[in-house]
């Protein structure tokens, strides 16, 4: 623009102010720094006198500026156009889109779940073997622990139990009892078994091989050795003849033949063994371990050995090792007999004194001599 | 082609360098670096390449203008960066049309850059406000403003293509455009 038209437009501004069009190129030159000093401080004195201008300058610097961004982000965009024409959208899009196969498309979106389902599966193979692993070592080590100390192991009362259903009048009663052995100490009645055969009972009774049941009741409980001894209490009950066994005062050894009639079952079981131990449940001193097979139903049965002494009393048996069972040793018995009044056991009496009448005779004979001395404990509870 | 894009992807250092510096090469390069990832996002979520690409370069100029401004700072991959910002971008858009958004499959880690998405939508509000009154001017105004303006046309350049007889012509039209252009842009 030659300055002599500029400088004429200027004066015509100045004194007229009517062209906006022209003060706006004005404003635009002075905003863009490409008026000359004398135009700048011409205008800047417009400024100062007239709001009017001075807010047209601000107003258009402000466009200017939003312009100018504007302008910027338009190229940058169409930068952005050109190189993005560049790419082959196409071929990367067709390898990108979702996958007309739905297992493609699963594995793509599933990746990292495949990934860490995989990764679980085979962690859980993992555990689950070093599980078994530790499952045998623990075996292992419960086997071990069963030989090296059998405490653990939990005697067995070698109580029967038994289910009586009886059906009275359409309506179940069901009366549970328990059974186990004893055998009789004097010819009066008096028979000695197991505490734990006869515990918590409400009514005892006795039945002997013939199959006939008198009542009796306990007259001497000895929890510390686990011995009972109970009274016939019966007007049916006819005295027994002489006791044919004898106890035996010194303490058995191993490998001695024994033998232990009980009533497991309704008829009388013979179970024949040998003293495998001289101590007993976790080396109970007032034991004997003896190798019998019995079950339950033969607590409190006699155990004799092969000149018919008594031995002892058939008590228990562990819980996990078979065939073994044990006997508490015969002078408990003797203590026993001791405690209760001396006249009512009469005189014959089981004793440690006489000859065992079943000395010298064939087994078959003695167990039909013992028979009659040992009975089946009915516990009604 | 996916070899050649994933053969050239310039280090993070490399780009924000290449930016500040105005290098056409870098914006290149990273433009062809990320774009396959977004659009691998994209498709699988709904959208289609033309989304793909509004997306991405929203979230390019984002980048460009946060390290233009110099406070960009690479606590993360600029890969990381991009994605998130176009996820933002994308689940917005995809709210708007009102489509479900419940089930999003993502191929890259997200981090949090709400703050970044929504300063550049304010920003990008005023210039819908000067794209639409540049829309409402008509031509040849529109063409003759941008010319000048965006593509920095001189006014001889502009008297020639337009056929004016001379500049002050043209310049008085370029005024008269402007002037109507202020109007339209600073309405209420």
């Amino acid at each position: 623009m030659p300055a002599a038209v500029k400088e004429n437009i200027f004066s015509t501004l100045v004194i007229e102010m009517r062209n906006d069009l022209e003060l706006d190129a004005i404003i635009e030159d002075y905003l863009l720094g490409k008026l000359n000093p004398q135009e700048t401080e011409a205008l800047e004195q417009l400024r100062r006198n007239d709001p009017a201008v001075d807010h047209k300058v601000v107003s258009h610097k402000f466009f200017l500026e939003s312009m100018e961004m504007f302008a910027a982000q338009i190229r940058l965009k169409e930068q952005l156009n050109s190189i993005h024409a560049e790419i082959n959208l196409e071929g990367l899009a067709s390898s990108l889109r979702p996958h007309p196969s739905r297992v493609v498309q699963l594995w793509r979106k599933q990746k990292s779940a495949i990934a860490v389902a995989a990764s679980f599966l085979v962690l859980s193979l993992v555990s689950v073997y070093s599980i078994q692993h530790n499952t045998k070592q623990k075996e292992q080590l419960v086997l071990l622990s069963n030989q090296v100390n059998k405490a653990i192991k939990t005697q067995n009362s070698l109580i029967r139990k038994i289910n009586n259903t009886t059906t009275t009048a359409g309506k179940p009663v069901i009366q549970n009892s328990f059974g186990g052995t004893g055998f009789a100490i004097s010819t009066n009645g008096y028979i000695l078994t197991n505490l734990h055969v006869i515990n918590g009972a409400d009514s005892l009774y006795v039945q002997n091989n013939k199959g006939e049941s008198f009542k009796v009741k306990s007259i001497y409980t000895d929890p510390q050795n686990d011995i009972a001894i109970l009274k016939i209490n019966d007007k049916n009950f006819s005295h027994l003849s002489s006791i044919p066994y004898t106890i035996k005062k010194n303490t058995s050894s191993i490998g001695e033949i024994v033998y232990t009639l009980g009533y497991p079952k309704d008829d009388a079981v013979l179970g024949e063994g040998y003293v495998s131990s001289k101590n007993g449940f976790v080396g109970d001193t007032t034991q004997y371990q003896v190798s019998i097979p019995v079950n339950p139903g033969n607590s409190g049965g006699p155990l004799l050995d092969a000149n018919g002494n008594l031995v002892g009393i058939i008590s228990g048996k562990p819980d996990q090792t078979e065939g073994a069972a044990f006997a508490i040793k015969s002078k408990y018995i003797l203590e026993a007999m001791r405690a209760i009044p001396q006249d009512s056991l009469g005189t014959n009496r089981l004793s440690s004194n006489k000859k065992s009448l079943l000395s010298g005779l064939k087994r078959t004979k003695q167990i039909e001599k013992l028979q009659d001395y040992v009975f089946m404990i009915k516990v009604y509870n | 082609m996916n070899n050649s894009l994933k053969g050239s992807v310039p280090t993070d250092r490399e780009v924000i360098l290449g930016i500040l510096n105005n290098s056409a090469d870098t914006l290149n390069k990273l433009y062809k670096a990320y774009f396959a990832m977004v659009l691998q996002f994209i498709l699988n979520n709904n959208g289609d390449e033309d989304d793909a690409k509004d997306v991405y370069q929203e979230a390019i100029i984002i980048l460009y203008n946060k390290i233009k401004e110099g406070n960009f700072e690479l606590s993360s991959k600029l890969k990381t960066y991009i994605y998130s910002v176009c996820r933002r971008i994308w689940l917005k858009k995809l709210s708007q049309r009102s489509k479900k958004t419940g089930n999003i499959t993502d191929y890259e880690d997200v981090f949090a850059v709400e703050e970044d998405v929504e300063q550049h939508e304010e920003k990008d509000l005023q210039f819908v406000k000067m794209q639409s009154a540049l829309d409402h001017l008509g031509e040849p105004c529109k063409t003759i403003i941008q010319d000048f303006y965006i593509h920095s046309l001189s006014m001889q350049d502009i008297c020639e293509k337009f056929g004016y007889t001379n500049t002050d012509n043209a310049k008085t039209q370029k005024y008269k455009c402007l002037q109507r252009l202020k109007k339209i842009f600073f309405q209420p």
